[in-house]
């Protein structure tokens, strides 16, 4: 004797109740697989300085642990140091600060690098224009410089001075915070602190020996995986229990969206549950048509999650370029174990109402 | 008099659980808007802690510069006195400040850096709650961060490059970025040089704190002059600015998911009760009467659900506040406002389809048997 496939017809009964289910569940699904892409995308950005600036070893002050988030300040003597250390190419000072500039009216945080002109740490890429030359020269981002409409030539205030861009980076712009580029003297005046530097950037083919020589000079060095490490202790620290909340609220709201219309369709369904167990239906058959019903409508809330991150994904990133949102493997695989997660514990719900089904509904008029 | 029958109610009620799962949608998707409004409240809360509680009327700071978080503001070191010798100035206090990592044995902190004259206390914590005042060498820890070092009184931190004995330790001045730590003013500058960040400001009795900024931004050179509500709110801007994005975004889901609830909750309803429609209108009712009850079924659910959702984002904000000292959940009242307009929007938005259907039920089926 053939099954009815009676978990299959419940779902496909009402097609507009099923699309109600599946875009609240898929967009349950897609808040995870944003938030995970959105996460992925903060920690493949809080290194973007010091993955594109070239240098191997970076000298800071004591106790300094992320470039920008620490208010280091070396002497210059540490970069006559640096550049005095036998296997040293190169060494350049860098100036990094955090900094709130007033855009139209609204409160932006930039990254500020002060760099020597023609030497390592400025702008590693321009859409247009030139890095910064002159004290009174800015280069931004271009993700910043598009939403606050700035190009060649505007003025942007940074720090209370007033600065003339002379060149727009591209692929500058970090999760929260945009770079923005001048020399290093500008910030010298900015800060009222002629003489120091924040950070020196080391370039050297050999890393291990050189760090040594540094260090037994009484100088701090950082190479880019203890950066890499702090930037993402830090990032996690900060927006780590959001992140997790969310997604704890997001698995909530589409276990119940998946219980609510499950639930829905037995309780309308009882009197054919009832003819199902007045037939002889196990408990257990019917347990399997409660969590087949509720595996169902997760799977289609799935395909409908991945659907509307592609299209809020797109939606995003032409918005607010700024937001970097990368699909892995592993996220899908959490969304897909979210799916079956919100599944397993929706079913509970229409599965205790079957199993205290009374078979005599069958013969009830409703 | 006939008494009207509370349809709305009873047939979303009538079904209990159906009822408890439908609500319960709706309000963990209001939620989602709730709980993160109420971490982006608190970070603005923590944010302006100690601007707020600074008994200063002003606070001068480097031109430009509007704020402390995320800046850096230097001051010639010679703005203080020129400040106190204002007409109207009652006391002025000078603070370094800066953003370093505090270190101890067992972990690290990214923490405010300030440094001030702790024989005038103005620009130091509002209250110790154990210990006191740094001295030469000497720091104030906030407790929470005193407690992530695993560090007490007497216990050994390094900041600054250099290291200094807990003298004292305070309550609120750790947020879900950094936190606070006091030094004195000569250590700051020993260390660091030098220069001022900012410079608080009283003002004498009776002279107004607008005019008095007024004559002090005249007064000095290259600076801004801002009183404590105005810098609390700059400070406060910056959370609310940088946030705005990912608050738009994720008040859009919540609100999607939402509609999506109620839609569903409300088409679920309607055609559980088409037959109750048709007797209705067989009955006479018109079609406002009906169009009211499924109105009056979308308020009741996305009222119901705003209720718990607030309920839920407290209980939330308690559980996260005692996992997570660091994080506070401030359920405001106008978020609350917001989150309940914006719930009645997609409550109206989910009722256009069952709102059709009833409309469109045709009064013989009242006499129908039902299948």
């Amino acid at each position: 004797m053939r099954r009815v496939p009676l978990t299959r017809r419940n779902l496909l009964t009402d097609p507009r109740r099923l699309v109600a289910n599946s875009a609240g569940v898929g967009l349950a699904l897609m808040l995870i697989l944003l938030l995970d892409g959105l996460w992925t995308g903060v920690r493949s950005q809080v290194t973007l300085y010091e993955d594109r600036v070239g240098a191997q070893l970076y000298v800071v002050a004591p106790g300094t642990r992320n470039l920008f988030a620490d208010s280091s300040s070396l002497p210059l003597s540490a970069l006559r140091a640096a550049r005095a250390t036998p296997g040293v190419e190169r060494a350049s000072p860098v100036r990094a600060l955090f900094s709130i500039l007033d855009l139209h009216g609204k409160k932006v945080a930039a990254s500020v690098v002060g760099s020597v002109p023609g030497e390592a740490g400025g702008p590693w890429a321009m859409r247009e224009g030139r890095p910064p030359r002159g004290d009174d020269e800015v280069v931004v981002d271009d993700v910043l410089a598009r939403r606050h409409h700035l190009r060649i030539g505007s003025r942007v205030e940074v720090v209370g001075r007033r600065f003339r861009v002379v060149g727009i980076s591209k692929g500058t712009a970090a999760f929260m915070t945009g770079f923005v580029f001048v020399t290093h003297a500008a910030t010298d005046e900015l800060l009222r602190s002629p003489g120091t530097t924040s950070v020196v950037l080391v370039g050297t083919h050999e890393a291990g020996a050189v760090r040594s020589r540094l260090e037994g000079q009484g100088l701090t060095v950082l190479d880019g995986a203890q950066l890499r490490a702090a930037n993402l202790q830090l990032a996690t620290k900060v927006f780590g229990v959001p992140v997790r909340l969310m997604v704890g609220v997001a698995f909530g709201v589409g276990t119940l969206v998946i219980a609510l219309t499950a639930y829905a369709s037995v309780v309308e369904r009882r009197r054919e549950y009832g003819i199902v167990k007045a037939m002889g239906a196990s408990g257990r058959r019917l347990l399997a048509l409660a969590l087949g019903q509720t595996l169902g409508l997760a799977v289609v809330g799935l395909g409908a999650g991945g659907v509307f991150f592609v299209a809020g994904r797109a939606l995003i990133t032409w918005a607010r370029p700024q937001f970097s949102v990368v699909l892995t493997t592993g996220g899908l695989a959490r969304a897909a174990g979210a799916a079956l997660g919100m599944a397993l514990v929706a079913a509970l719900v229409p599965a205790r109402r079957l199993a205290r089904l009374d078979p005599a509904t069958a013969y009830r008029g409703t | 008099m006939t008494r009207m029958v509370p349809l709305a109610r009873r047939n979303l009620f009538q079904e209990r659980r159906r009822a408890v799962l439908a609500v319960a949608g709706v309000a963990v998707a209001l939620l989602l808007v709730l709980v993160l409004q109420g971490i982006f409240a608190g970070a603005m809360r923590q944010v302006t802690a100690y601007i707020r509680h600074s008994p200063a009327d002003l606070v001068v700071s480097q031109r430009g510069v509007r704020t402390m978080h995320m800046s850096a503001s230097a001051l010639s070191p010679d703005t203080v006195a020129r400040a106190r010798a204002v007409p109207g100035v009652a006391w002025a206090a000078g603070i370094d400040f800066t953003t370093v990592v505090v270190g101890s044995a067992s972990g690290r902190q990214l923490s405010y850096v300030i440094g001030y004259d702790p024989t005038d206390r103005r620009g130091g914590p509002r209250r110790l709650s154990r210990g006191r005042a740094p001295g030469r060498g000497e720091a104030v820890l906030d407790e929470i961060a005193a407690k992530q070092l695993h560090v007490g009184l007497g216990g050994r931190v390094q900041a600054l490059g250099a290291a200094f004995t807990v003298s004292g330790l305070f309550r609120g001045g750790t947020s879900i970025v950094n936190t606070t730590t006091f030094v004195t003013a000569d250590d700051f500058a020993r260390l660091r040089g030098p220069a001022v960040s900012y410079v608080l400001v009283g003002a004498r009795a009776g002279t107004k704190p607008d005019e008095l900024a007024r004559t002090l931004a005249a007064t000095l050179p290259a600076t801004t002059v801002q009183s404590r509500a105005e810098f609390a709110r700059q400070e406060a801007r910056i959370v609310s600015d940088m946030s705005a994005d990912i608050m738009r975004i994720m008040a859009a889901i919540g609100f999607a998911i939402a509609l999506a609830v109620v839609g569903l909750t409300l088409f679920t309803v309607t055609l559980a009760k088409l037959r109750e429609y048709g007797v209705l209108k067989a009955l006479g009712a018109r079609p406002r009467r009906l169009a009211a009850v499924v109105a009056g079924q979308a308020v009741w659910s996305v009222a119901l659900s705003l209720v718990v959702a607030v309920a839920l984002a407290l209980l939330v904000g308690a559980v996260v506040g005692r996992l997570t000292p660091t994080v506070q959940l401030v359920v405001e009242p106008a978020d609350v406002l917001r989150v309940g307009l914006g719930g009645l929007v997609v409550g109206a938005l989910g009722a256009i389809l069952p709102l059709r259907r009833v409309l469109r039920v045709d009064p013989a089926s009242a006499f129908r048997r039902p299948s």
